[in-house]
């Protein structure tokens, strides 16, 4: 079955700075894809690219099969990083607009996944009358109210609280499973990484990893520790590395060393709740990517 | 529907229910009618309450009373005053008809009530001098002229000229004036908000960037013409309310109906013109007063042919005149100046219709291409020369 989005040698710059690199990736039928990276590294522009909202400089962009016309823009569905809707228009014609916009105003589709976020009762009110949350998750039901094939969503978890990522996450594993392509593109590696079948990891414009995500960490090893406790951690033999954040460890070891004998150590220091060997993090493995270790 | 017509439908109801919107095309006219009516008002009050009461007296012996009260002396009419039997005296002296003086008196200065004043001594004085000629005599001594001028063209033909000729394009040009002043706010605050908004992309990944200028120019657009119309509906009905008003202004205006139809043309399609431009400023500028002051420089090109407008009477064959009414910013108002006042070839007409079709395409398909440089700098304004470039290389 042919790509459903398709990216050649795309290169863009924006006064004479190279922002994106001779980006290459493909995404397949139904596929969950991660574009990941840190802030600045070139994702937006990847994605304004994709919809034709700037050109590429060189390079070939193809969706479902061909260059994006308005016929194709019907099929995709997307929530844009900066976001923004019309604040005196009331929630219900804002998603009855932008339906026909895609040529499907379906009032009932909106009234039901309105429903499913939670923002049923919300629908007449104003969207400036709502707080930031709910605006985000109206503007995730603008992207799929026309019930696209492609899905594309731009940093989708920003700005959530905890029980809106998941509700979010929960809809973009429901949409997965409903055979969509689903394109993510998120700082948050960590949010997208059990979510995600592949994934591509960009850098200052540069593609850096491209490939599913298990394959990819199985490249690095089970090379890693991720520990959970209580008490005060000191350096450990054996230890590369240590990225700590309060009472969560991620302990990269140097090659050869047993992961019984950190247990041992760790557990002389401070009580433990929790001893993972596993591989590492894609932060942890983009950090290694980029400082080249 | 095609999606310019979702995008236009869509900015005309979001755009007409806003409280700014309703504020001026309701609050304008209130405004105008509070400032200029209530001294009408005030004075008519000051009139009506008070009826005048004239005396006069007479020094040559050849008056007769009428409706007046004669006094045999200034002193006695100064009493009549100041016992409010009489509101004014008039004194007409012996050489009155070697020179015409009158000297009015009253205790009151009363600027509004001196011309009806005015207007009965007159009256009294003609019916006396005039004394056995038919009342149809009079009435014409009293008004003696309703003039109109023609012009005889080479074969001899005749054609009216006057004010009645151009008071149908000078009004013309007044509202198309006033259209494109509002309209233009509308236009570019609706282009510059989309960008502060950012609902711009989300657009963007539906609609074609031509199809969102156009149907912002056309919903935009038709926002600025309801305005406009509700306004002269306003007006029109004010001035119909007012029975002599009327009356004057249906005397005075004489339209055939070729003109009124291709002035309905060069209104929409002019209109259009400017829109578009407005349209693409919007795309450049960064923020709504930035884009005005860009628009200014437009709009003062509109107005062109309003300044020079006498010339154009005088001279409608002229080569300025011609040039005015092909050049798509000037030709409107031109153009139905021109034609009010002599004949212009059919060629002329259609070329300049054509000319504003075209440049309305040409300047959407410009400003489409600016927005698309514009967009890549978030916040930041393009120069020049930064959107020469984007738009050759698009």
């Amino acid at each position: 079955m042919e790509h459903k989005v398709e990216i050649l040698h795309a290169s863009k710059s924006f006064n004479g700075q190279p922002v994106v690199s001779d980006i290459s990736f493909d995404i397949a039928p139904g596929e969950v894809f991660g574009l990941i990276g840190p802030n600045g590294a070139g994702k937006t522009t990847i994605i304004r690219m994709l919809l034709d909202i700037i050109r590429q400089d060189s390079g070939v962009i193809r969706i479902l099969g061909s260059s994006l016309s308005d016929g194709i823009k019907d099929r995709i569905g997307y929530l844009p990083e900066e976001r923004g809707l019309y604040k005196r228009l009331s929630v219900i014609d804002t998603l009855n607009y932008l339906g026909a916009l895609k040529n499907k105003p379906d009032k009932e589709r909106a009234l039901e996944l309105l429903e499913k976020m939670g923002l049923s009762s919300h629908k007449d009110k104003k969207i400036g009358e709502l707080s930031k949350g709910m605006q985000q998750k109206i503007q995730i039901i603008a992207a799929i109210i026309h019930d696209p094939e492609i899905i594309i969503l731009d940093e989708p978890f920003s700005g959530l609280d905890p029980v809106n990522t998941k509700l979010v996450k929960d809809l973009i594993i429901e949409l997965g499973k409903e055979g969509k392509t689903i394109l993510i593109s998120t700082h948050m590696m960590d949010q997208v990484e059990r979510m995600c079948d592949r994934i591509f990891m960009i850098n200052r414009g540069n593609g850096v990893l491209y490939g599913s995500v298990g394959e990819i960490k199985s490249g690095y090893g089970k090379n890693t520790i991720f520990l959970e406790f209580e008490g005060e951690l000191k350096s450990i033999a054996g230890v590369r590395k240590t990225n700590l954040s309060g009472n969560y460890a991620e302990l990269i070891l140097k090659t050869g060393t047993d992961p019984q004998d950190i247990l041992k150590a760790v557990v002389e220091m401070v009580k433990v709740n929790r001893f993972e060997i596993s591989t590492p993090s894609l932060n942890e493995i983009f950090i290694q990517v980029v400082e080249g270790t | 529907m095609r999606k310019w017509g979702t995008i236009a439908k869509h900015e005309y109801l979001y755009n007409i229910r806003r409280k700014e919107f309703l504020f001026v095309t309701f609050g304008v006219p209130l405004f105008i009618l509070v400032a200029g009516g209530l001294p009408i008002l005030l004075m008519g009050s000051t009139m009506s309450t008070e009826e005048y009461r004239i005396g006069y007296v007479d020094k040559t012996g050849l008056f007769e009373p009428a409706n007046f009260t004669e006094y045999a002396n200034e002193e006695l009419a100064k009493k009549g005053i100041l016992d409010s039997k009489i509101t004014h005296f008039f004194v007409i002296p012996e050489n009155y008809t070697a020179t015409g003086r009158i000297e009015i008196f009253s205790t009151k200065r009363d600027f509004a009530g001196s011309r009806t004043i005015e207007d009965q001594i007159q009256g009294f004085l003609l019916g006396n001098l005039l004394k056995g000629e038919k009342g149809e005599i009079i009435e014409r001594a009293k008004r003696p002229m309703n003039s109109e001028f023609f012009t005889l063209d080479e074969k001899g033909g005749t054609s009216r000229e006057g004010i009645s000729t151009i008071l149908v394009p000078i009004a013309f040009a007044m509202l198309f004036m006033m259209s494109i002043f509002t309209s233009s706010n509308f236009l570019l605050q609706g282009v510059v908000e989309e960008k502060e908004n950012r609902v711009m992309e989300i657009l963007l990944s539906s609609v074609s960037y031509k199809d969102l200028l156009t149907g912002k120019v056309i919903g935009l657009g038709a926002v600025g013409l309801t305005q406009v119309l509700i306004w002269k509906s306003i007006g029109i009905t004010l001035l119909l309310s007012n029975p002599i008003v009327a009356a004057v202004i249906l005397d005075k205006i004489n339209v055939s109906v070729p003109i009124l139809v291709l002035a309905s043309i060069y209104f929409i399609s002019g209109y259009f013109v400017f829109a578009s431009i407005m349209a693409g400023v919007g795309a450049i500028a960064t923020t709504s007063r930035e884009g005005q002051q860009m628009a200014g420089i437009f709009t003062i090109t509109g107005a062109i042919p309003l300044i020079v407008s006498e010339y154009i009477i005088a001279n409608p064959n002229a080569i300025l005149s011609k040039a005015l009414s092909f050049f798509p910013l000037t030709s409107p108002v031109s153009m139905i100046l021109r034609l009010s006042i002599t004949e212009v070839p059919l060629y002329e007409i259609i070329i300049s219709i054509l000319i504003l079709v075209a440049s309305t395409y040409f300047i959407i398909e410009l400003s489409v291409r600016i927005f698309r440089a514009s967009l890549l700098m978030y916040g930041k304004k393009p120069t020049i020369s930064e959107v020469i470039k984007y738009v050759q290389k698009n």
